[in-house]
């Protein structure tokens, strides 16, 4: 099993009686009311250094990913972020979960940074292609959702195609036209890096994953129970594709608290979870459903589970029981995390677990104090889990002597 | 209840339409806003009366795939010529609500020689700064009929105590379908440039509008009347943007006596 360090990035500030007067946390937020830049410096290092330190202390990837207009996730673009990564970290692999493709214009634009991340960190990168959220995608970016998907599908093929052909070529699709694409730089990993696939729960998503050989990672912030009718999905698709049942083609995230007790993780844990889910969350349902961007044989089939995740996220306020006996968090000693998390992974059948040591306004030292225990107690525990399978989502040409940043010397030296 | 009988005609390039016909008359041809063709539509059924309503169902809104024919509002210009043409209709009295009225004003100014009378009511099309039209995609569904209507009559009885009801799944498929074919058009700003081609339009042309319309300010009746050479605008006092339905008596006296003075 392989384990992910997931940064959501939110913006750790908001306001006591922040539902009550906010009507959302994404889309209208006014920026200029709540965001303070210089507190913002020090919270983008912080969650910098957090990422750089789930590298230092053995996690398998680090994730970044893209949202806009927003208070729940500060990464307009993922690519500075792992950029900013890609120098100071030196074995986990960079795990993009952006870009929205069909949010660049031309998506060439992706074949191109993620090419050049590829090659500055070595090789280490993971490329993820959401469809990105309904609020990030119809609204903060305007996109058509009539179309958004159309438009995403496009953008992928000319990425996959960029990277695969040998020659320069001419790209005549309904969204982009290109008489010559030829993206430099090419990535280190040929002919490209893993395509990971967050997604949502789109019954369409799951066979497209299933036929392009992507990862399939579902996103869901309502833990593994909720998760299953999603995750059975998308196993019934790879079973009617006549795949194997690898467990490296699906991801998972979920949010973890490791202490000493039960008890003393409520008392480590509880407020920041509370305030992502209490805050962070605070979406009206009106900007999670725009025409046209849950299909109709998606709403066919979700619309109960859809219902009840609305009226969960809806409910006036959680408390810290809720979210831990719903699983929304996994917060615990040891062996009740390992437990919950063998459960987990049986249940989904993950081999790629994306966990969230950090939530909402978590300090730093609760969160490098979670990411330790997790890496040196938790991760060797279950690392042996699903061995048998060999992880074909996982990059492979990395170099094993890449360059380090060169120390700078006072002076530049007589050439 | 009006009797809407349901057919299918076919397109140049053998694509399918489907049309809803009702009443006697002189024909006109009734496009539909987001709310689809109903049988209760009050209006449809007074202009029934004296009309054979023609009423073309928009792109999309029986089958989504028939959205990937029509990529723009070009496209959908056409693909109503098309509609006029299969139908023998070249010529004909078209009157539309919303979004239907934004697709009579793109035939009108597409295609000048189509229509002969126009009727607008609550176009959509245009946008100002100073007053932007509502995002109606925007707005939660328990707050639509308050930004829809402005008669308090036309809004939903305060939820009881009672348990509600859980929705029915084809309302909803129904609701999406002809949600994202509107959207495919109004997405994110409803304006694809009408107001740089009402000019063409050469249809006599009546703008109706509720004076407390929510969506498209009334003001907005000044400026296609400015932009279209032979337009007058009627503004129905104590009616949102669903005027049809709130005062079909109203809207239908509006049009009659715009359709008497048609010169013969």
């Amino acid at each position: 099993m392989k384990f992910h360090w997931f940064h959501l990035m939110p913006y750790p500030y908001l306001p006591d009686g922040f539902r009550e007067k906010y009507p959302s946390v994404w889309v209208d937020l006014p920026v200029k009311e709540l965001y303070d830049p210089e507190l913002g410096h020090h919270v983008y290092h912080e969650y910098l250094d957090e990422l750089e330190f789930a590298d230092q202390v053995g996690f398998d990837g680090i994730c970044v990913n893209e949202h806009h207009s927003n208070g729940y996730g500060l990464m307009p673009s993922p690519n500075l972020m792992a950029a900013a990564l890609a120098r100071r970290t030196r074995n986990a692999k960079l795990v993009v979960m952006g870009n929205s493709v069909a949010l660049y214009n031309p998506p060439i634009r992706v074949a191109e940074e993620m090419a050049m991340l590829d090659v500055i960190s070595g090789g280490r990168v993971v490329t993820g292609f959401p469809v990105g959220t309904p609020m990030d995608t119809a609204f903060a970016y305007s996109q058509n959702p009539a179309t958004l998907r159309e438009r995403y599908r496009e953008g992928v093929e000319l990425i996959l195609r960029a990277w695969r052909e040998e020659t320069p070529f001419a790209f005549n699709g309904t969204y982009t036209q290109m008489r010559y694409v030829n993206p430099w730089p090419r990535p280190i990993q040929q002919p490209h890096p893993p395509i990971w696939i967050p997604g949502g729960g789109s019954v369409e998503t799951w066979d497209w994953c299933a036929q392009q050989g992507f990862l399939y990672a579902y996103l869901s912030f309502l833990g593994y129970e909720f998760a299953r009718q999603t995750m059975d999905g998308f196993w019934e698709a790879v079973e009617r594709n006549g795949l194997e049942p690898n467990p490296y083609r699906a991801g998972f995230n979920q949010f973890v608290g490791v202490a000493d007790s039960d008890a003393e993780a409520e008392d480590l844990y509880s407020e920041a979870a509370l305030y992502f889910f209490n805050r962070c969350l605070h979406i009206p349902p009106v900007y999670l459903n725009p025409p046209g961007y849950t299909s109709i044989a998606t709403i066919r089939k979700s619309i109960p589970s859809m219902m009840k995740a609305g009226a969960l996220m809806s409910a006036s306020s959680l408390t810290w029981k809720d979210i831990v006996e719903r699983g929304y968090v996994i917060a615990g000693s040891v062996d009740t995390v390992v437990d919950r998390l063998t459960e987990l992974s049986d249940t989904l059948r993950i081999g790629h677990l994306m966990v969230q040591l950090h939530f909402g306004n978590l300090p730093k030292d609760s969160v490098l104090y979670n990411t330790q225990r997790f890496a040196a107690e938790v991760i060797p525990r279950l690392r042996p889990r699903f061995a048998e399978w060999e992880d074909h989502w996982w990059p492979k040409d990395t170099l094993a002597e890449p360059a380090n940043p060169a120390p700078l010397p006072d002076t530049a030296p007589v050439p | 209840m009006t009797v809407l009988t349901r057919d299918t005609v076919e397109l140049r390039g053998g694509r399918a339409q489907v049309v809803f016909r009702t009443g006697e008359g002189p024909p006109l041809v009734w496009l539909h806003a987001a709310d689809g063709v109903d049988e209760g539509h009050p209006l449809v059924r007074e202009l029934a009366q004296r009309h054979a309503v023609v009423a073309p169902l928009a792109p999309g809104f029986a089958d989504l795939e028939e959205l990937d024919d029509v990529r723009d509002i070009h496209e959908l210009a056409m693909h109503y010529e098309d509609v006029i043409h299969a139908l023998g209709l070249e010529g004909a009295t078209v009157v539309g609500h919303s979004f239907g009225a934004m697709i009579a004003a793109e035939l009108a100014a597409h295609y000048p020689g189509r229509v002969r009378e126009l009727v607008l009511i609550a176009p959509v099309g245009l946008w100002r700064d100073d007053e932007p039209v509502t995002d109606i995609f925007a707005v939660p569904l328990p707050e639509l009929p308050r930004v829809l209507y402005a008669d308090p009559a036309f809004f939903p009885p305060a939820p009881g105590d009672g348990e509600v009801a859980p929705p029915d799944i084809e309302v909803l498929v129904s609701l999406a379908r002809g949600m994202t074919s509107v959207a495919k058009f109004m997405w994110p700003i409803p304006d694809r440039g009408l107001g740089r081609r009402l000019h063409r339009i050469e249809a006599r042309t009546l703008v109706v509008f509720g004076a407390e319309d929510a969506v498209v300010p009334s003001s907005y009746a000044e400026d296609f009347v400015a932009r279209i050479a032979d337009a007058t605008a009627v503004v129905v006092p104590g009616a949102g943007h669903m005027v049809p339905v709130e005062r079909p008596h109203e809207v239908l006296a509006a049009i009659d006596a715009f359709l008497a003075a048609s010169p013969v």
